[in-house]
């Protein structure tokens, strides 16, 4: 031990900026969401119905425009038929602007509700927020166990929004259109392409909105933490 | 056996702002505790006590005055070193336990081990020898809803000595227990003062507290009101509510 005047303590030998193993925080994340599973239910609805909202239309559109595209005279004549080919761009770009619109609609009710939802989980978890921190966990822990717990959400609720959104598509599809003119390829074309860009909306989406609480969360000081009675 | 001064406090104070009123807690406490003393700080709820053991464990910082640990002012450390400081050289227990529901008790006593930096083996036995010693060889696998209070508070102790601290602050750990629980959680702090010459801070209006402790120091109105260590108590103890000097 130093006699010296000192700011960091005898024994600190360095490593003040310690890692919390990832498997152990995820494993953490896990219990806490699986413990929880009402209060994420919640949030996977929201983010499971805007995904496959999401999903659904685009599915849809991949298929529309893959017939499109072909010069099959019997393809075209179904299109017309269910009023989905038209070869006006003016009209094709409003409607695809009314889309967007929805979608975007869609993307703010989701945040709207997933951020409400996790407010009130850092509020519920605020005792455990407050212990953590005198535990001697950083700011920075409880930054990444929230934000990996809403990705964790994020990616379950957009894998299953992105599936039933997928099979709507193609009901839609298979009632609207001739179940004959879908081949194998219409089926799997979405799902190589929609897929992905819906199941990374949705779990961009439910970051975003686990940001807020998030940063409540870290902010917290212990004893205001804890001191909140739910 | 008076070691070297582990805790100090200079006058501190603490006002609260509720909206436009200041609300005094703490009007200039200066107290001192020596490196494996048993202190218990006693005083009705409102008294400012649970202000100032939140001041000592760096929970809150004081409106005026100074804090020191181990020499160390403690308000001039940065979110690092204060962090640190909860890690390894405070442990605390709580009335609520705060026990993280979702972890087993060896899960729960072995997370201040990972937040210090420690293996997960060096961890797992050390954790598992400390509930042991707390009498939970046997409970390592229960979560903390298919414990007792009383279980779960000797969990929690066993997590207060995970980084082998210095200092254990405990706000009212028998406030939750019945007679005999809360009788046995004291024995085991006063056990666990003698062994490992930890030192023992509680803030408490437990009188079963008294006995254990080496001095207690009288919070009233946000000012020490009186000191007494253990010899003087012992006369005392039958007019605990009298207010003679």
């Amino acid at each position: 031990m130093t006699e010296t005047p000192r700011r960091i303590f005898a024994g600190d030998t360095g490593t003040r900026t310690v890692v919390f193993p990832w498997r152990r925080t995820l494993g953490m994340c896990w219990a806490n969401v699986h413990n929880r599973r009402g209060r994420f239910l919640l949030t996977l609805v929201c983010v499971g119905v805007t995904v496959a909202f999401l999903m659904a239309t685009m599915t849809w559109h991949t298929i529309l425009a893959d017939l499109g595209a072909s010069g099959d005279v019997h393809v075209r004549a179904v299109l017309e038929r269910a009023g989905a080919f038209t070869g006006d761009e003016a009209s094709l770009t409003k409607q695809r602007h009314q889309r967007i619109w929805i979608l975007s609609l869609a993307a703010v009710l989701c945040v709207t509700g997933i951020t409400n939802t996790m407010l009130m989980s850092v509020t519920e978890r605020s005792g455990e927020i407050g212990t953590l921190k005198c535990l001697g966990s950083l700011n920075a822990f409880v930054v990444r166990l929230f934000l990996l717990e809403s990705l964790l959400v994020g990616l379950i609720g957009s894998a299953a929004g992105a599936l039933v959104g997928y099979l709507l598509g193609v009901a839609q599809a298979a009632v609207t259109l001739e179940p004959a003119v879908l081949s194998g390829r219409h089926l799997l074309l979405p799902l190589a392409v929609s897929a992905p860009i819906a199941v990374a909306a949705g779990t961009v989406l439910t970051v975003i909105s686990a940001a807020y609480p998030t940063w409540v969360a870290a902010r917290m000081s212990p004893v205001e933490a804890m001191r909140v009675e739910v | 056996m008076i070691g070297r001064e582990i805790v100090r406090t200079q006058d501190v104070t603490k006002i609260y702002r509720m909206g436009r009123e200041e609300v005094p807690a703490l009007g200039g406490v200066s107290l001192s505790v020596h490196a494996g003393e048993y202190v218990s700080i006693m005083g009705p709820s409102g008294s400012g006590k649970s202000t100032l053991f939140n001041m000592i464990g760096g929970l809150d910082k004081p409106t005026g005055g100074e804090v020191y640990i181990d020499e160390v002012d403690i308000a001039q450390l940065g979110i690092y070193e204060l962090a640190w400081l909860r890690c390894r050289k405070i442990g605390y227990i709580f009335q609520t336990f705060n026990l993280i529901p979702v972890m087993n008790a060896l899960e729960n006593v072995t997370l201040p081990m990972v937040f210090a930096g420690l293996g997960a083996d060096e961890a797992r036995d050390k954790g598992a020898a400390l509930l042991a010693r707390v009498g939970l060889g046997d409970r390592l696998n229960h979560k903390p809803g298919e414990m007792s209070g009383g279980q779960q508070q000797r969990v929690a102790i066993a997590r207060a000595l995970a980084n082998d601290p210095a200092i254990i602050l405990a706000d009212e750990p028998t406030g939750n227990l019945d007679l005999r629980t809360g009788r046995s959680i004291i024995d085991l702090l006063s056990s666990m003062k003698a062994e490992r010459g930890v030192t023992v801070i509680t803030a408490t209006h437990d009188m079963k507290m008294l006995a254990a402790s080496d001095r207690v120091v009288w919070i009233t109105d946000g000012t020490i009101s009186r000191i007494q260590r253990r010899e003087e108590m012992d006369i005392n103890v039958g007019t605990i509510d009298g207010k003679e000097e």
